[in-house]
This record gives structure tokens, sequence and C-alpha cells, in this order.
């Protein structure tokens, strides 16, 4: 009997714990649970994608990266490819950072200060709407279709040639859409009230811009950096025509001394590659290069963080 | 200098915004070191009188105007006259407490920088008289550095008067300051505004009868977009002379 009444109050605990109890109660009880289940159940299959990738890369990469045998961790990322591309990956880290640095200090501030501009010195109309749109647009351009741009554009119509100034500018064109889009949302959320008061201050209209409106946007106009940075770190397509490849460092500005290795293009080189050692080398890179990306986004975060502290 | 009777002057100001006319051929002043009143019910057009006097409705695409309206005798809407200079001038309250998402200081050094104010010891100087000026130096002394936006909304008012008194400007403009606020930080506020008025013109729009008789000393009566009525606060609330007046003063408009 008191064994009986152990083993019941087991499953009903379980039964509580699963919210079973009160999803049998009724129907609409029971429909209520169903919905959990199913919305619980996509966000599991949203997720494992994620961490599949994360195990699939981490799993061959990251004894490349972290391990301390010959040619690995320090080592690997911090010399050049050798004969037989043995050796490591500096050229593609410096590569790909030199390209985004470059992308993101022509990209960024040109597309905040557009953002500024259409949402603050412009009123509502046709202009801004075509602006609007046009950019909606592009940011849903295929990466491919930018390298193609710049093969057309920049490496053959304005004669730059392939390499770092034509890949970066390719990065930084692709970094527009997403950087104005994103601040013109984190702008329009500012009250214009503060831009009143400051105004009210005998604030000029720059002034007020600057101190008030896009420091209280501020955080909007990370996340949308962020998103862009994420997103040219992981282009390939663009660089293909535009940067070239490299086993060292650029050495010029134009002509072939100029071009630059990039984290992608190295990854795709080596995954076609038949040799075993640079399929686990991609892996390896794979890896360092998401590395990289959440480094920046933990950095950009803080950053953040400190200015909205003293904001909030 | 031109000569000027009062710091500011409204002569025959008529504004619309689109199509739709919102004053209408307003012609008042505004007497100095006293608070004038402009009351009426909602959509009268106080704002827009108010908002007119530091230009703040240029911010509207639509605004339209004719009329002038001089301040200390020159007419800040003639093609020399700077906007800027203006606004220094004439401080600004409005109707929802509107602190700078910074901290207690940087709200109360922003005005005084931009006018070039660097040195460190003036501008704290600036601080603790502005928040001594807006009763609010003993509640926050502690605490300058903290964030402006998480006062309560009563000290967020207060901190705004302080602010708009930064910049030290002879005439400030108040939109129904404290309608947002409860009524214990509501009748503080109302005590400041009297205490302010030795030292400044003060212009307060308001849609309470009974606050404009409690802190103002003259009055101006607006209904849909006329100045009906313009006169000592005590006389018009006494014994108006108009028929609107007296419908929006016993309750039965607004």
């Amino acid at each position: 009997m008191a064994s009986d009444s152990s083993a019941e109050s087991t499953i009903s605990r379980f039964y509580t714990r699963l919210g079973l109890r009160d999803a049998l109660k009724s129907k609409r009880h029971f429909t209520d649970y169903l919905f959990k289940i199913l919305l619980g159940l996509a966000m599991i299959i949203i997720l494992s994608p994620f961490f599949l990738v994360l195990f699939q890369v981490a799993s061959v990469g990251f004894i490349q990266v972290f391990g301390t045998g010959p040619g690995q961790g320090i080592n690997f990322l911090f010399t050049f490819p050798g004969a037989g591309l043995e050796g490591g990956i500096r050229n593609a880290l410096v590569g790909t950072t030199e390209l985004v640095l470059l992308a993101g200090a022509v990209g960024i501030p040109l597309s905040v200060f557009g953002a500024v501009y259409i949402n603050e010195y412009t009123h509502p109309g046709t202009v801004r709407s075509i602006i609007e749109f046009t950019s909606d647009v592009l940011a849903g351009i295929p990466s491919i279709v930018f390298g193609a741009f710049g093969l057309a554009f920049l490496v053959h119509y304005l004669n730059l040639g392939m390499g770092i100034i034509a890949g970066s500018l390719t990065l930084g064109f692709m970094m527009i859409p997403t950087v104005l889009r994103t601040t013109q949302e984190a702008l329009r959320a500012v009250p214009m009230s503060l831009r009143e008061a400051s105004l009210a201050l005998g604030a000029t209209k720059w002034s007020t811009t600057w101190n008030v409106t896009l420091r209280s946007a501020f955080p909007g106009v990370i996340t949308g950096v962020l998103l862009a940075v994420g997103r040219v770190m992981g282009e390939t397509a663009p660089l293909i025509f535009t940067a070239g490849n490299n086993l060292s460092v650029p050495t010029s500005i134009t002509g072939p001394g100029s071009w630059v290795a990039s984290m992608t293009y190295t990854i795709w080189v080596y995954v076609s590659d038949p040799r075993q050692y640079l399929q686990q080398k991609a892996q390896g890179t794979a890896l360092a290069l998401m590395i990289m990306v959440l480094a920046i986004d933990v950095i950009a975060n803080l950053i953040s963080r400190k200015v909205t502290r003293r904001l909030v | 200098m031109s000569e000027f009777k009062y710091h500011i002057e409204v002569q025959n100001l008529s504004t619309w915004f689109g199509k739709k006319h919102i004053l209408k051929d307003i012609t008042c002043y505004f007497k100095d070191n006293s608070v004038t009143a402009v009351m009426g019910p909602s959509g009268c057009g106080k704002s827009t009188l108010l908002r007119s006097l530091n230009r703040l409705n240029d911010l509207v695409p639509n605004f339209k105007r004719s009329g002038t309206v001089l301040f200390r005798g020159e007419d800040i809407y003639s093609s020399g006259a700077s906007v800027y200079d203006l606004r220094t001038r004439i401080g600004m309250v409005f109707q929802r407490p509107n602190p700078f998402p910074m901290s207690i200081r940087e709200n109360l050094t922003y005005g005084p920088k931009l006018h070039g104010i660097k040195d460190e010891d003036e501008l704290d100087k600036i601080v603790e008289t502005t928040l001594k000026k807006a009763a609010l130096w003993d509640e926050v002394k502690d605490d300058l550095d903290h964030p402006a936006p998480n006062l309560s909304g009563g000290q967020q008012q207060r901190l705004c008067i302080a602010r708009a008194l930064s910049v030290n400007p002879p005439v400030i403009l108040m939109d129904e300051p404290v309608s947002s606020l409860d009524p214990i930080s509501a009748a503080k506020i109302e005590e400041l505004i009297v205490e302010l008025k030795n030292d400044y013109t003060i212009i307060l729009v308001t849609h309470n009868v009974q606050q404009a008789f409690r802190v103002s000393d003259l009055a101006a009566f607006l209904y849909l977009g006329e100045l009906v009525e313009f006169d000592e606060t005590k006389r018009i609330l006494e014994a108006p002379s108009d028929e609107r007046t007296e419908a929006f003063i016993t309750g039965r408009i607004g």
C-alpha cells in the first residue's frame, strides 16, 4: 500500500513536471500545451544547425587552432603558408583584418552619415522612400553580384586592378545597405522631444545631431555595424574577382603586389584541395574566422554597453 | 540697438500648418519679470504661439506664418536673425520631462559647453546654482553622475527647468510643464515658477485655470486661434469681459 502511493506520486510528479497534469484537464488546456511543445520544437530545430556547424568545424579545427603540436596553435595562426601550402594562415588572418578594416573605414561612415542626412535633414517624401527601397533591395542582392560589380566597375572600368583596394571597396559597398537602414531605424527611434530640447538650448542642428540624436541611437548603430561586419567577414564571392590571393601580405597598394588573401578565400581553396592536411587547415581557418567574428561581437557589445551606461 | 519696452512682443501673428489656420492675428506682449499665462482649451493654438516665440515651429515642414515677433525690439523672423542665438536667450521647458539620456551633470553642462564654457570649475558652479534654483540640489547633489532618466518624473521636470536655466536666458517658455506630473510634484514646480519670476520673464502655457490663477500675473485667453482676452489674470478670472472666456473659466468649454 505504502509503496503503491509512493510510486503513484513519482508518476504524478513526473506528469506535473512535464505540464501534462494541466494539459489533460480539458481540450483547451491540451491545445495550449500543444502549442508550447510546438514552439519548443521549432526552437530546437532552429538552434541545432548552429551547434552542428560549430561542432563539425570544431571537431577538426580545434586541434589546428588550439593544439600545441608542430604547425598548430600559434604556429598555425601566425606563420605564412610555405611549400605545398604547409604552414599557417597568417596571410589570410592579416588579409581579412586589413580588408574588413578598410571596408569598414569606407562603408561605415558613409552609411551612417547617409542615414543621418536622410533622416535628419530631409522631410519624408518620394526621395526618402526611393532611397529606402533601394537600400532594402541592395541588402538582398547576392554577394556574387557584388563581386561581379566590383570586377566590372572597380577592377576594369576604374582600372584599379585586383587587390586590396578593389576588394575592400567591394566589401564596403556591401556594408552600406545594412548599416544605412539600421542606423536609420535607430535614429527614428530617438524621440523628437530630445532634439527639441537640444535646439531650445540654442544648439545648432549639427551639434544636436551629433551630441544628442546619434549618441542616443548609438546602440542601434552598433548593431547594424556588427551585422554588416559579420556578413562581409564571411563573404567569399565578392573577393574572388576583386582581391585575388596572396601567400604573404600585400606589399603595395596597386598592381599584383596588392593582392590579398582572406580567410574565406583560403577556406574555399583548401576545402577544394584533395590533400588531407589542407582539409584540416580549412576547418581550422573556419574556426578561427568564427572566433574572430565572435570576438568582434563581444567587444562591440562592451563598447555599446559602456556608451549606453552613460546614456540610460 | 533698437528701443524695446518688453522682451517679447507679438504683432499680428498668424500661422498655418499646411492649409490649417492655427493662430489668427495675435497681438500681445509679455511683461518682464512676471508670469504670463497662455490659457485656452486643447487645440486652440497655445503651444503653437509658444513655439513661434523660439521658432521651434520652423521644424514642422509645412509651417507658414505672417506678422512679426519682436525679441528685444528685433524681428526674430527677419532674414538677418540667428535662430541659434535666439534660442540661447529664450529657454524652454516641455510638456513631458525630456532629460537627455546622459548623467545629471551632463544634462546641465550640455548647454554651457555648446556656448564655449570649458572651465570645469565654472561648469561645476553652473550645475550647482541651476540645481539650487530649480530646488533639486538637495535631492541629487550626491548623484550628479547618475543617469538623468532614472529620476522620478517630477525630479526630471525640475532638471529640465535647471537645464533651461543653465544657459541663463532672460525668457523661459513653459509648455504645460506640470500636466504629466502628480499633484505633489506639480505643486513644487508651481512654487518654483513663482520664485523664478524674480529673475526671469516666464510664459506659461496651461489649460488649467486654477494654475493660471495661482502663478500668473497676466493672462492671455486663446480660443480657436483667436486672442479673446489679454489682461491681468485676476481681472480676467474675476470679471471676464467675453462670454467665451467665462465659459472656459466656469468649465463649460475646455
